[in-house]
């Protein structure tokens, strides 16, 4: 008999709460617009030739060829052009390439080192009918774990040499993934999608893990089973973790200042979440913002004079930016009295003025980016269609990875924010929380002179 | 091996005899009779008697036994009833209000239980931030049982988050039910109701 008394408010307030959660669906929020974050330039045409090789070594050339082709598909800068079986030997021929619209062609040529092998690029502008650039790099033995990394590298210059900015092809993405029995590790990724691995075996809920700006550590937050919480620093290459606070409560979404010095991060202090900045020479913890509702997810400005950051200190989650040294925090996500506003999880490009979130719209999370130069002025959702969250920016400002649910399946896609160019780079339904890399690795340090 | 046959048939014989009625067949019996007899009848009358008090005792004492399990489990199961939340909310609903309140009795008859109250969200929104929300949750849940006069001390606070859904369906039924507080015994016997 209770039952049946309480099971109908129960009833009522689930469907009136239903409903109130459910958001106009047929038309975007109040200052958002549906487009890419540049004017959609034409791609120029560009065709990788089959790399040539010294004896013995046409595998290799196979391989590095095949490598360095599809990282300048994935810059998105390019248009690539299958070459024809009569261009794909011998001298170029920049009038038959000419002719066929094709603006750049790239040869490669691979050498036998002492440890490794030489990869001779070269890129030729055809509308000139001259060499461009031409370098060789050093690359260690194709079974080394360097291999590919310096692959990439290398056609990151060739972007570079094109485009005056490099390509994002030498970094990585860490993530987190949920395992069978509920436990979680983090899990990182080749930007072209290659050579997952695990880094962590753990026993605690793994939160939002961010690169430190030189690559080599990795910041994250876990909850262990009891509820309480640490924020710890894995150092990539050895494995080693280390605990960087011992303050109690919820701890969350750490990220480093660009020098590398200090942390930033969201901590439950028994009424709410604030933000605190931790430096990681004195080991002292500084308050960013405190006060009534959840502040979170900060993320620096690339000079480290500003923070973006959520709060929900209005009744709803929006994006905000603030000085570090503490002042007025401006809105930036969009808000429009009496719409429900939704949007978290923001972070600051590592080139540009613009911070990329995501917020609901037409009822589902989407990615959007918005200029925090220019607060106020109109939001740009990058995605629609399916789910989208949890975006990061690739060290080129240009590329975002997030956590998307697609007719494809679930898991982590890389869009090109100029483009709007989409692909998938992990298909698992547990991956959750990503966070892209800075270069791990420049050409200049593979390059080799006088050869 | 001889010892292990004849032990039964002595039993057999007892009982027989035991049984009275009619005479018994002219058949020696395997143990002496002796004019110690009668005594050993009032012996055994009195072990019986004995054993049935005993068996009373015990009776009663599993009666209570029960009585005490059903109700500590009855206890037990009001502390652990969960309580729900609306999406984005933390306030404690009407239907949450009742469910709690009876928790308040329970947690007043067993003033050595302590109690960890997990917050948890829906799927939908950021990982993060549904941490906050379940932190949120499982203060709001805390701050009622302390304005019923319980000491705050009892309680333990945890958001676990989007991580542990009921149900792992996306759907606004399985979204109704994943947002939630649970509630866990971490010291302490849960004894009684009242």
């Amino acid at each position: 008999m209770i039952r049946r008394i309480f099971l109908l408010p129960f009833v009522v307030l689930a469907f009136a709460s239903s409903l109130e959660a459910q958001q106009d669906t047929t038309r975007l929020p109040t200052g958002v617009r549906l487009g890419m974050i540049y004017q959609t330039l034409q791609r120029p045409v560009l065709a990788v030739r089959p790399f040539t090789a010294e004896d013995g070594l046409e595998w290799a050339a196979e391989e590095v060829g095949a490598i360095v082709r599809r990282d300048l598909d994935y810059s998105d800068r390019f248009e690539i052009f299958e070459t024809p079986p009569q261009l794909a030997t011998g001298p170029v021929d920049y009038d038959a390439w000419n002719g066929l619209g094709v603006v750049y062609v790239v040869t490669g040529a691979v050498e036998a080192l002492e440890d490794g092998i030489l990869l001779r690029l070269t890129l030729h502008d055809v509308v000139y009918g001259n060499v461009r650039q031409q370098q060789a790099f050093a690359i260690p033995p194709t079974d080394s774990p360097a291999f590919r990394m310096a692959v990439h590298a290398a056609s990151d210059e060739v972007v570079r040499w094109v485009t005056g900015q490099p390509g994002m092809a030498a970094s990585r993405i860490v993530f987190r993934r949920q395992n069978a029995d509920g436990s979680t590790d983090l899990m990182v990724v080749d930007s072209d999608g290659e050579n997952v691995r695990r880094l962590t075996r753990s026993e605690e809920l793994i939160y939002s893990p961010t690169w430190s700006p030189d690559g080599r550590r990795i910041a994250y937050t876990a909850q262990h089973p009891d509820g309480t919480w640490d924020l710890l620093e894995l150092e990539v290459e050895s494995g080693q973790v280390r605990k960087l606070t011992a303050r109690p409560g919820t701890t969350l979404t750490p990220a480093y200042s660009p020098d590398g010095r200090r942390i930033a991060f969201g901590l439950w202090t028994g009424r709410s979440t604030d933000l605190y900045e931790y430096d990681l020479e004195t080991r002292r913890l500084r308050v960013l913002r405190e006060g009534p509702g959840e502040d979170m997810s900060p993320s620096y400005s690339p000079d480290g004079r500003q923070i973006a950051f959520m709060s929900d200190r209005i009744g709803q989650p929006h994006i905000y930016v603030m000085p570090t040294d503490g002042g007025e925090a401006t809105l930036i996500s969009p808000y429009t009295y009496g719409e429900p506003g939704y949007y978290t999880s923001p972070e600051w490009s590592p080139e540009s003025s613009l911070v990329a979130f995501h917020g609901r719209s037409r009822g589902q999370f989407q990615i959007m980016v918005a200029d925090a130069a220019r607060p106020g002025s109109t939001v740009q959702q990058l995605t629609s269609g399916g789910v989208s969250q949890d975006p990061s920016w690739a060290p080129d400002g240009r590329h975002l990875v997030f956590v998307g649910v697609r007719e494809g399946g679930a898991g982590l896609y890389v869009i090109d924010a100029a483009s709007g160019r989409t692909r998938p780079l992990v298909l698992d339904s547990r991956v959750r929380l990503p966070d892209w890399s800075p270069a791990l690795l420049r050409a200049s340090a593979l390059m080799v002179s006088g050869r | 091996m001889q010892k292990r046959i004849i032990l039964p048939m002595l039993v057999g014989a007892v009982f027989l005899g035991a049984c009275g009625g009619k005479q018994a067949p002219q058949v020696e019996p395997p143990v002496a009779a002796t004019p110690g007899d009668d005594e050993e009848a009032r012996r055994r009358a009195e072990e019986e008697r004995r054993r049935r008090e005993e068996e009373e005792r015990r009776r009663r004492e599993e009666e209570e036994r029960r009585r005490a399990e059903a109700e500590a489990a009855r206890a037990r199961e009001i502390l652990a009833e969960m309580v729900f939340f609306d999406f984005d909310r933390y306030d404690i609903r009407m239907d949450a209000e009742a469910t709690l309140r009876a928790k308040t009795g329970v947690l007043r008859a067993n003033p050595d239980v302590r109690v960890r109250i997990e917050g948890h969200a829906d799927e939908r929104g950021s990982d993060e931030y549904n941490l906050a929300l379940g932190m949120r949750r499982a203060n709001a849940v805390r701050d009622f049982l302390v304005g019923f006069g319980l000491d705050a001390s009892r309680f333990d606070v945890v958001s676990r988050g989007e991580e542990q859904p009921l149900d792992p369906r996306s759907n606004e039924e399985a979204w109704a039910r994943n947002r939630r507080a649970e509630f866990h015994v971490i010291s302490g016997q849960v004894l009684r109701v009242q």
